[in-house]
Order: structure tokens, then sequence, then C-alpha cells
């Protein structure tokens, strides 16, 4: 095995740290300026208005965290007003029929994030699951603000039903005190949630929202991320609850209902989903508004809302910040023009084994009596093989044989009807795609899947994610990562485009990154299906020869699903041949080559050559 | 005795209530959360009749052609440049639903209003007393389903709409003016939402938001539904059942709970409800 190559640092970008902490700064002086009209604020202001923005400043909270799992995340929430509700009720219940003390004030508090949480943990479990649809999230969270008004409804005098509660004593803090708190509650809080977009760990979100199943075959536990991300989104709603309450010391059923829910969702829509500062000026500025004009036009000023609402959703999908954002760049066109995308450095690991690997272990993959069906069309019967490291496999067959079925049996442990897998000698059992990612499985698609709207370095730190931490707070400056992603990169041109979002590449150069981010994962055992599909010949040579050196070098065991024969003569170390869900061959290329079988089932099938061309 | 008429006349009402939302679901895959507006444009259109003086029979087929008219607007000005949207569809639909509440409100003032019913008095059935007009919605239900039926699947129009269910880019290369299919879908969706509003409003009252808790019960039933008429009878049957007997055994308000917390399991435990899959 030859010693890695040099380290190569690529296109990193002039100065990524001196950049960021240029952001830090600038992020930090709007937050001070922010603070220090906060602080005179209510000298200036009105009573009226400082009240009104008191409750506007607890709102955006609220918006800022449907921002997060709707603008960037992807989970449309109807259910934070009920998390927002728990947390004013907690204050409420308590200090009407305890009693207001400083251990009371401690106790609500307590009571207001533990209750939130566990209500957000049940309704994350309820919501994301493998295979759960995004609507049915939107259902749960629909339904969770419903069933909360409704508890409290029914309360009775314990929760004071349809009126609440009001006139309990609370903290003995003045009104501008209080508006110095939400205020800064509000800076923090979004500059906080700004950092944390931007970061590693936020860039995994945005996958998430851009595509799911790529992001569960890269080995990351999807729905455990979307039920953490849940908790601590309920947990920020469930304290500005709790600090609504003890400003305006009375609580109602409606802060926990779902129309309350709604108008969270019309503030962010409006104000720009997916970009903090838009959601908060939002919120803002509408709940101002509606406290001013709701006296004068009650009903004309909620219609122009929702007049607002739709036009926004219909015409400007992403509301009014990026608009605004970019006219007030145009006004102030600096000297030097927007700065370059972040770009870490790359690195080459240098690592002897693929993490995946296992020495130990007898075979790479053993598939046992495998089956699949489809109520009663069979598409697998008694699949039956196994395959060491280093062996480059090729699976060929006729369209319909079963063989990106076979692909999928091995990476998700749900798919198959019977038998068993076994991946490094372990059982995948059932399990999901992500875990089978850690035992060893990476899995590339037919169709390159990739992430849009991400760069290229972001789209390999995803693939990155399982077995490096992602930081919460900033990007990395260098992406560690195998010695073999580089030379992917290196050799179809990708390392020179580190920044480039991913939907401008060529179709060979997103194939080439899937490949790329598969690899990442240091998988044991690498699936691809058609690797080459649509791909020129000088890159499909390229590929070629790149994934006999992973073989032979490196040991994976690699298995490929391929039309075309001249390619999977080239490199194949075995081939196996599936007609109509059963294997019929499974030899040298040459004995494939010259089997009489093979030419029948191609005969009856069309030839290789024109599979081939179907891709 | 009279628990089972409670089971049928509430299944039958939810099913009315729920069939317009089924059907544009099922053809356009976007959910109408103007649907509870729709169903107070029908409650106010049966109560514009009786300020008129009309019969009140008569509320049935103007709410449904006010209905469709509205359809017919909001399909061309809002649903149209959000097909590609599902999720945003959801959201405008219920942005509509604000301004026709509104709207609403400004014509009729916001205070809770009564409609003559065409028919009134109770009549015995099945040994016990029971409000006649309750009794005519489960006709009305049974009919309702038949047309939909016939449309559906005795008609040229039917035919078109199911191949736009099943597969819309290949029943556009076959020549079908899928736009047209979702346009007449739209209408006519609105339409029957508008008079599942006619049809409900004497058995209570009728105010500017009084579509709303009726679109959450209808949502979770379609959901549960699939796209079928048939599950969605026996979703109506089963669930309204249970808020039944739960309204009844238990207290209201956990009945009024009962359908969007069993749908939401049901859902959970096998994503196709009551759908075949």
């Amino acid at each position: 095995m030859p010693e890695s190559q040099v380290p190569a640092v690529v296109a990193a970008s002039d100065a990524p740290n001196g950049r960021s902490s240029a952001q830090l700064r600038a992020v930090i002086a709007v937050s001070l300026i922010a603070l220090a009209l906060i602080a005179i604020a209510p000298y200036v202001l009105p009573m009226f208005m400082v009240n009104s923005l008191i409750r506007a400043f607890l709102y955006a909270a609220v918006a800022l965290t449907v921002d997060i799992l709707w603008g960037y995340t992807g989970i449309l929430t109807f259910g934070q007003s009920a998390f927002f509700g728990i947390g004013a009720y907690a204050t409420g219940l308590i200090f009407t029929h305890l009693g207001f003390s400083p251990q009371h004030a401690l106790l609500a508090f307590g009571a207001a994030v533990v209750v939130a949480a566990l209500v957000a943990a049940v309704v994350g479990w309820l919501s994301f699951y493998h295979g759960a649809s995004p609507l049915y999230a939107s259902v749960v969270t629909l339904v969770l603000p419903i069933v909360v008004a409704q508890i409290l409804y029914s309360g009775g005098e314990f929760t004071g039903s349809s009126s609440g509660l009001s006139g309990f004593e609370s903290f003995d803090i003045s009104i501008e005190t209080w508006f110095r708190i939400a205020g800064a509650f509000l800076v923090v809080l979004t500059a906080l949630a700004w950092f944390f977009v931007r970061s590693d760990a936020g860039r995994v979100l945005v996958a998430i929202r851009e595509n799911e199943a790529r992001c569960e075959y890269l080995g990351i536990n999807v729905s455990r991320v979307k039920i953490l991300l849940m908790i601590a989104c309920a947990l920020i709603a469930a304290i500005a609850g709790y600090a609504f309450a003890g400003v305006q010391m009375v609580v109602a059923p409606e802060y926990a209902g779902f129309v309350f829910g709604t108008e969270l969702i019309i503030w962010v829509a409006l104000g720009g989903r997916g970009t903090l500062i838009g959601p908060v000026i939002g919120t803002l500025a509408i709940d101002v508004s509606t406290a001013y004009l709701s006296g004068n036009l009650p009903f004309v000023w909620k219609l122009i809302i929702g007049i607002a609402f739709v036009a926004v959703i219909v015409a400007l999908p992403q509301g009014l910040m990026p608009p605004v954002a970019s006219a007030l760049r145009r006004l102030h066109r600096r000297a030097s023009p927007q700065a370059p995308a972040f770009v870490p450095s790359l690195q080459a690991m240098t690592a002897e084994h693929f993490a995946g690997l296992s020495g130990s272990a007898q075979h790479a993959i053993e598939v046992r009596d495998v089956r699949k069906h489809f109520g009663s069309l069979k598409v697998l019967e008694g699949i039956t093989f196994s395959a060491r490291r280093g062996e480059l496999l090729s699976l060929v067959g006729p369209n319909g044989a079963g063989k990106t079925t076979l692909i999928r049996c091995i990476a998700d442990g749900g798919e198959r009807s019977e038998g068993a897998i076994l991946i490094n000698d372990r059982d995948i059992a059932r399990r999901p795609p992500y875990a089978c990612v850690a035992l060893g499985v990476g899995r590339k698609f037919q169709a390159a899947n990739v992430f849009e709207t991400l760069s290229v370095a972001e789209a390999l730190r995803i693939a990155r994610t399982r077995l490096q931490r992602p930081l919460f707070s900033a990007r990395a400056p260098t992406l560690e990562v195998p010695n073999a992603v580089v030379k992917v990169l290196q050799a179809t041109g990708l390392d020179q485009r580190l920044g480039i979002e991913v939907r401008h590449l060529s179709h060979g150069q997103k194939q080439a990154l899937e490949l790329a981010m598969v690899l990442a994962l240091e998988p044991g055992v690498v699936l691809l299906d058609e690797p080459t599909a649509g791909l020129t010949r000088p890159e499909r040579a390229l590929i070629g020869q790149i994934l006999t050196e992973l073989a032979a070098q490196e040991g994976l065991c690699i298995l490929l699903v391929e039309h075309d024969l001249d390619f999977v003569r080239e490199i194949s170390s075995r081939v196996i041949v599936l007609h109509q869900g059963q294997i019929v061959l499974d030899g040298t290329v040459a004995e494939v080559v010259g089997s009489e079988l093979v030419r029948d089932i191609y005969a009856g099938g069309g030839s290789m050559r024109s599979a081939g061309a179907r891709a | 005795m009279a628990q089972v008429l409670d089971i049928v006349t509430t299944a039958a009402i939810l099913y009315v209530v729920a069939a317009g939302l089924l059907i544009i679901f099922g053809v356009m895959k976007i959910i109408n959360f103007a649907h509870g507006g729709f169903i107070t444009i029908g409650g106010y259109s049966a109560l514009a009749v009786t300020q008129l003086g009309w019969t009140p029979w008569a509320s049935f087929g103007f709410a449904f052609a006010v209905g469709c008219l509205c359809g017919m607007i909001i399909e061309r000005l809002v649903v149209r440049p959000l097909y590609a949207r599902p999720l945003d569809a959801i959201l405008a639909t219920w942005g509509l639903g604000i301004i026709i509440g509104q709207v609403i409100t400004l014509a009729f003032g916001r205070e809770v209003q009564f409609v003559q019913a065409p028919i009134r008095g109770a009549i015995d059935a099945l040994g016990a007393s029971y409000s006649q007009y309750r009794l005519l919605l489960v006709p009305a239900a049974i009919g309702l389903a038949l047309v939909l039926t016939w449309v559906l699947n005795g008609t040229r129009l039917g035919l078109e709409t199911r191949a736009v269910i099943m597969n819309e880019n290949l029943a556009r290369g076959l020549g079908i003016n899928s736009g047209l299919v979702r346009f007449i879908t739209f209408s006519l969706g609105s339409g029957l939402a508008s008079l599942a509003g006619a049809f409900i409003t004497p058995l209570s009252s009728v105010d500017p938001n009084m579509g709303v808790p009726w679109l959450v019960g209808a949502f979770m039933l379609v959901l549960v539904s699939g796209v079928s008429l048939l599950s969605l009878a026996i979703a109506c049957v089963v669930l309204g059942g249970a808020q039944v007997l739960v309204s009844t055994y238990g207290n209201p308000i956990l009945g009024g709970l009962t359908i969007v917390v069993l749908a939401a399991l049901i859902l959970r435990l096998r994503p196709a409800g009551f759908a075949r899959e």
C-alpha cells in the first residue's frame, strides 16, 4: 500500500479565518448596537409601545424557532404555540395556585422546560421516523396545539378554562427592566442562531431539508437530529412563554392554540423564511402595528395581513427579506463585490484503514437466501452469495432482473422480505440505512443524488458528519477526508471547485462528487448503482481506474451494477448474472463472457449493448 | 338506540364536510386549507337565503353555486402557481381562509346568527324521538356519495380525472388537459365545501370562523382515507363513531379531540390509513 500522497492543500480561500472573524466582529457589533438601543428605548418610547414591544420580542423568539425548524430544516410546524403556551401556563398555574416567591419562580421555570422537553420528545418521536412523510410531521404539529388548548379549556377552575388565568402575583420588576430583559433575550438568541445556522452543524439541517434520503445514506440519524432540534426549539418557545406570563400576568388558551401557531408561520413567511433576521423583523413590525391598528381598523387590518401573506407565498416565497437585502446591497455598492463563499482547505488523512473495514471479518458481504416480494410479485428469490475484501464484483442482468432491488436490500435492513445479510460478518437485521452505514455500507444511487444548494466542500463535510462531530459555532477551517476522496476530486477537477454550489456542476462531476461523498464515509463495502451512467468515455475510464485501485490498494469490497459489458470486463474481478430475480451465474469475467446462458438471456431481453444505452 | 342514530348522522355530517377536501387532495395533491373558509361561505349563503326570504331548500343549490364560483376565481389567482409547492399551497390556502373570514365579517358582522332549517321537529325513529333534519343528512350524504361515484366512474370527466390522479404526466401526454381537470376539480371541491356549510348551519349557527373547527377534522379524515370515497365513508363511520362514544361516556371535550388524535395515531401505525395500500 503506497503512503498517502502529500497532504493536498488546495483551493483554500484567501483567508478563511480572517473572513469569519470579520463576520464575527460584524455580528457582535450589530448585537451591541441593538442592545444599546434596547437599553435606552424605554426612556424615549411611549409606555404603550414599550408594552407592545415586550410582547413582540417574546413572540419573535418563538418565530425564530419556527424559522429554524421550517426555514432551515424544512419541517413545517404549526405547533410552536403549544410550547409557548406550556411555558406560560407553567408560570400562571404555579403563581396562581402556590403564590409567587423566588422558589416558585424557579419551580415554574423548571416545570416549563421539563414539560416542554417531554412533550417535544413525544411529538418528535411520533413525527420523525424512517420513512415518515414531511406532511405527517406537519399533521402532528397541527394536532398538538389543538390538544393542548382543549386540555386547557377542559381544566375548569384549575386552568381557568376559556378565560384563562389572570391577576396572579408575579416578579416585582419594572416594565422598563422587562423590556431590557426580553430585548436582550431576543438579541442574544438571534446572534446565537445566526452562528449556529452558519456552522457545520447548521449546514446539516439544510442538507436534511435538501435531501433527507441522502443524509440517511450518509449515516446521519435524521430522525434523531430532528427530534433533538424539536426539543431545543420547544425549550426556547417555553422560556419565551414563561417570561410572557411573568410580565403580562395573564395566560389564556389562545396562546397555546393552533391559530397562534399559524400566525407565527405568517410572520416568518412575510419576513423571509431561512433568514433569521427576516422573521424577527416581520414579527416585531406586524405585532406592534397590530397593537396600534387593530383598534381603528379591526377587521380590515387582519384582512390586509391575510392578503399580504397569500401574495408573498404565491409571488415571493422567500419572503420580503431577500429582495430588501439585495436592494440595500445595491444602494451600498461597496468597493469589493460580494465576498467569496467560505472554502475550507482540503486535507488527505493519513489513516491506514477505512473505518468501515474490518480486517478480521471473513466476508465483507454475505447474502443468505434473500427474497423480496411485493404482494405476489417476486422480485428476488433465494439470492445467496458472499464477497471478500478487495473484490470488485459486478452485478449484471437485463432490466427488471432485480439488481437495484438487491442493492437496496443490502443498504437498508427494512427492505428485504426474507433472508439475512451480513456486512463484515455482522447481521444488518432490520437496521435503517444510517445504521447500515455504521456497519460499513456506502451506497451511491443510480441518478446523481447530491445536495443541490450546498457547495462541494459542504457536501463533503456532511458526508464526514458521522465520523467527525461537526462544529456548532463555526466552520472548521480544514476538511479532512480519506486519500481516496482526494484522488477522486483531483481526477475530476472538483478539488478546484470546492466553493461552487453543487447545482452548477456538470452531470459527470455530480456523479463523481457523490462517489467522493460515499468514499468519505470510509465504507468497507461500496454499493454503486450504474456509477458511469451518462458519463463520457474518458470520465468512465477514470472512474474505472479509481475503482480498481480502491479495491486493490485500500481493500474495499465494491459491488457494482452495470449495463456496459466492456466496462464490466475491464474492471471486475468477478461477475454475478441476475435474471428474473435469481442468480443464474456467478464466476469470473471470462466465464460469464463465454457463457451460452448469458447470451440467451440477453438475446431474449435485447443485447447488452442496447440495454446499456438505456442507462 | 339514539346512540346508533347519533353515530350514523355524525358520520353523514363528517362525510359531507370532508368530501370536497378529499376530491381536491386526490386530484391535485394539495390540501385546501381554505376549506374552512368555503364552509363558512356556504353557511352565509344559507343565511342570505333566509334573509332574502327564499325557501330554505334553495340554500343548498345557492351555496353550491357560490362556492363553485369562488373556487374558480381562487384557483386561477392563487392555487395555480402553487401546484409544484404543496406545502406552500397549504399556507396560501390558509391565508385565503383568513381573507374569506374577514370579508364575511365586514359584510355580515361578527356576531352569531341563525339560519332557518328546511324541516324542523322530531320524528320517531328506531323507537326514539330524533331530529328530522339530522336524519335528512343521512340520505343526503349517501346521495352525494352516489353522485360523486357516478361522476368519477361513469363520465368522461371522471375518467380523465382518474387518469390525472394515477399519473398526471402520462395523462397530459395522452392529450388530457390536466389544467382544466384541476380547475374543474378545485371549483367542484369548493362548491362541495360550501354545500356542506349550508347543510350544517341549521344544526347550529353561523359565525365568521365557523369553518375552522370543521377544517381540522375534515383534514384528518382525508389523510386517513387516502383518495378513495369508500375509505372516507369507512373513516367517517369509525372515527365519527368513536367521537360519539367518547363524548357520551367520557366527556365532550375529549370527544372533540377523538378524531384528530386517533387519526394521527392511525397514520403513525399505518401511513396508508383506511385506504388499501
